[in-house]
């Protein structure tokens, strides 16, 4: 019998596979982790204390600038607070614009989220491909709202910055009109390939009382067996008008993750095509007319969140009754649902580490703000 | 563990417990490559295909970009008055996150007193996030965002553009975002009508449109002009710049008459400036008028044998055509500064006074006689 000693090893500052600039610190008995700590801090941006020197509208270009995934979400959540802190109401027709884009980005997160996770356990960049293409139909969708693919930048306090273009509702029927096949095709290619089965199902399984004590939230708690989703438990925006059903998963593990990612894309297609039926007769315009830009909130502080694609997003305001806020802080998904990561990884090998982290679904711009 | 879920439910994801036969499950993910493979060789135009080749063989071919599309600020101005729109309002500097758009007020230059123009703009393009709040704040739609985005240099410090470089005609922005501009168009109208009312002389043109217009003023006839101003303006040489010049120097003149008109009139040294400073104007004047005639003399053989040298002689005659006139209006001013001391009676500045604008004179004589000198010398090669 050989002894062996302990190893450590360093995966990252900057490794391809993990999704940005992120150090995992490991604890190795032969190839099986014994302990991993991940570090995080490099891509820190100083964005809350940012927050505080900027007046309210010119911290909606940088909330794009969080998840960069999902810039349509972080603005919404961003909107959500500065209106309920100023006490400015939203027209009907803004809030069927604001829940189509933040739909339609948890579609394009999803899509992407699920490529990411197989270019990380070696299936280079065939499902990435697939799903980079209707990823890109929905960033057409946006730029043409918004004007920009990436940094939206389209919420405004009481609205959305422009009306739809012409233009804008048939390009998403015909894109609604091929989501189905879209995500049938991408169960198709994966869900029963034995070696992504072998490689997800009863991999970094994470208990549903340890989800709660982490506070993890969106498809990685629901993943876990516990249908939490805040559209449903507190209902903001217009959510309580729609039906919708929650995917939850019943092991907890990758495959459950990576399971319940494609049905919450069936679910956001559900919610818009309900939103489109209900748009024609939404009242009021894009913006309220007498919501003013420069706002000078009362004093007080407000908190209000959103299910992001990622998770429970939350904005916490304090005014001290000036231009800018007083307290920024955001509530990242990203970063709270990456904490147990340590506990999610113990006794799988090294090359489960990859898959673990990419069914965690981070972008590190959130993790680090 | 129960919890309520209005309009819905919750509903656990298949796991596909079933057993299937080993290595099923990857052919039928193979047969969804080879369908997808099979489809590549025709193009996915339609949102609703989800198969075919949907990348686009970019520099060759290009995305028709919507409207709404932003990249980078620029400044609109109407090429019919060659007015900008900006009035230099400071919102956009304001609001702009990353704080790179810089700007000064113009002032008028009689009174001193700040005009609804902008004298420098200026936009850290390296630094722009392309959010677009400037676009959306600027009440006189004046900025708007482009639609180019191949801007990539190795010229760090060009991505620092000015007024010049940012300045984009009306018909530019109508061109890429013609319904966007079509709402706004009105009122920008509207407000820059009510503008130009308050600006003066050249202020508030477009760099681009100076020149031209210049040239119309010149073509104009004039109200009460210099009778200096008149002989080199009714020169019929094409020669726009040279125009140019011998109108500056009248104006000059002018503006040195008038002031001096204003001073204390008994004054004996006075008018002795007085005169000096005419003399430099119409001595300007004349230079600028032969420069005009030898840069007109000079084009004409030139056109038909060498037509690439004659770009570079109308300009060097252009050139010193304006320095002529730029000396003229120095001389002007030096007699106009010399008088403020002497209406309070200070008599012993006054010869050092005349002596500055004398030799101010004479700079603008030599500089006229230099740029004829120029123009023959255009004119010889």
């Amino acid at each position: 019998m050989l002894s062996t000693d302990e190893l450590q090893i360093n995966i990252g500052p900057q490794h391809p596979s993990t999704h940005g600039v992120f150090r995992l610190l490991t604890r190795l008995e032969g190839e099986t982790i014994i302990e991993l700590t991940p570090v995080f801090g490099y891509l820190h941006r100083n964005h809350e204390q940012l927050g505080e020197a900027n007046s309210y509208l010119q911290n909606m270009p940088f909330t794009d600038r969080l998840d960069y995934f999902n810039s349509m979400a972080n603005n919404h959540a961003y909107a959500l607070a500065v209106e309920k802190l100023a006490g400015i109401e939203v027209p009907e027709r803004a809030e069927y614009i604001r829940v189509i884009m933040v739909e339609l980005t948890r579609i394009l997160n999803h899509a992407g989220a699920i490529g990411f996770l197989f270019n990380d356990m070696g299936a280079w960049q065939t499902q990435l491909a697939f799903s980079m293409r209707e990823r890109e139909k929905i960033l057409d969708l946006f730029e043409m709202v918004s004007g920009a693919r990436m940094m939206c930048n389209y919420f405004r306090f009481g609205g959305v910055v422009r009306d739809l273009p012409p233009e804008f509702l048939p390009a998403l029927q015909d894109l609604l009109e091929a989501m189905p096949a879209f995500i049938d095709e991408l169960e198709r290619l994966l869900s029963e390939n034995e070696i992504l089965l072998a490689r997800t199902q009863n991999i970094g399984i994470l208990p549903k009382e340890l989800a709660i004590s982490y506070s993890v939230t969106g498809p990685m708690l629901r993943a876990s067996g516990i249908p939490y989703d805040i559209r449903k438990a507190e209902p903001y925006s217009i959510y309580d008008r729609f039906d919708f059903d929650i995917p939850i998963g019943s092991v907890g593990d990758v495959y459950d993750r990576f399971l319940v990612r494609i049905e919450e894309m069936r679910q956001s297609r559900r919610i818009l095509l309900q939103a489109l039926e209900q748009l024609p007769d939404a009242t009021g315009s894009h913006i309220n007319p007498k919501a003013r830009q420069n706002v000078r909130p009362p004093v007080g502080d407000a908190y209000t969140r959103i299910e992001s694609p990622k998770g429970e997003l939350g904005f916490y305001l304090v005014s001290d009754g000036s231009t800018k806020p007083y307290r920024y802080k955001i509530r990242a998904p990203s970063f709270i649902n990456l904490t147990p990561l340590g506990d999610l990884c113990r006794g799988h090998k090294i090359a489960d580490v990859v898959v673990i982290l990419g069914s965690i679904d981070i972008v590190l711009g959130e993790v680090d703000r | 563990m129960s919890i309520q879920i209005q309009r819905g439910k919750a509903i656990t994801v298949d796991r596909r417990t079933r057993k299937t036969p080993m290595g099923q499950g990857l052919l039928r993910g193979l047969g969804v490559i080879w369908k997808h493979w099979s489809a590549s060789f025709q193009k996915n135009d339609s949102y609703k295909k989800i198969q075919g080749t949907f990348t686009i063989e970019y520099p060759e071919e290009r995305r028709q970009l919507p409207e709404a599309y932003r990249n980078m600020p620029i400044l609109l101005y109407d090429e019919q008055s060659g007015h900008e729109f900006c009035t230099s309002c400071f919102q956009c500097e304001r609001i702009c996150p990353p704080q790179v758009i810089h700007m000064t007020q113009a002032k008028d230059p009689a009174t001193g007193k700040p005009v609804p123009a902008v004298e420098s703009f200026e936009i850290e393009y390296d630094a722009c996030m392309s959010c677009g709040l400037c676009a959306e704040v600027c009440p006189f739609e004046a900025i708007k965002m482009d639609h180019t985005f191949e801007l990539s240099t190795h010229d760090h410090p060009s991505l620092t553009v000015d007024k010049t470089a940012l300045n984009r005609p009306t018909t530019y922005y109508a061109q890429i975002a013609p319904r966007m501009w079509e709402e706004v168009k009105e009122n920008a109208y509207k407000k820059l009508a009510a503008n130009m009312k308050r600006r003066s002389d050249l202020i508030g043109i477009a760099p681009q449109m100076q020149e031209q217009l210049r040239e119309q003023l010149a073509r104009a006839p004039q109200a009460e002009p210099a009778p200096e101003a008149v002989a080199s303006a009714s020169t019929t040489a094409d020669d726009k710049a040279a125009r140019l010049a011998a109108i500056r120097a009248a104006n000059a003149a002018k503006r040195a008459n008038s002031e001096n008109g204003q001073a204390a009139q008994g004054d004996a040294t006075q008018s002795a400036d007085d005169k000096a400073a005419r003399l430099a104007a119409i001595r300007a004047a004349n230079a600028a008028k032969r420069a005009a005639q030898q840069a007109q003399a000079s084009e004409a053989p030139e056109t038909a044998p060498s037509e690439s040298a004659s770009p570079a002689d109308d300009k060097a005659a252009r050139l010193a055509a304006i320095r002529a006139a730029n000396a003229a209006k120095r001389a002007a001013q030096q007699a106009q500064a010399s008088e403020a001391p002497e209406t309070a009676a200070s008599e012993s500045t006054s010869p050092a006074d005349e002596k500055a604008a004398r030799l101010a004179a004479i700079r603008a004589a030599n500089a006229a006689k230099r740029a004829a000198a120029a123009a023959e010398k255009g004119q010889e090669e």
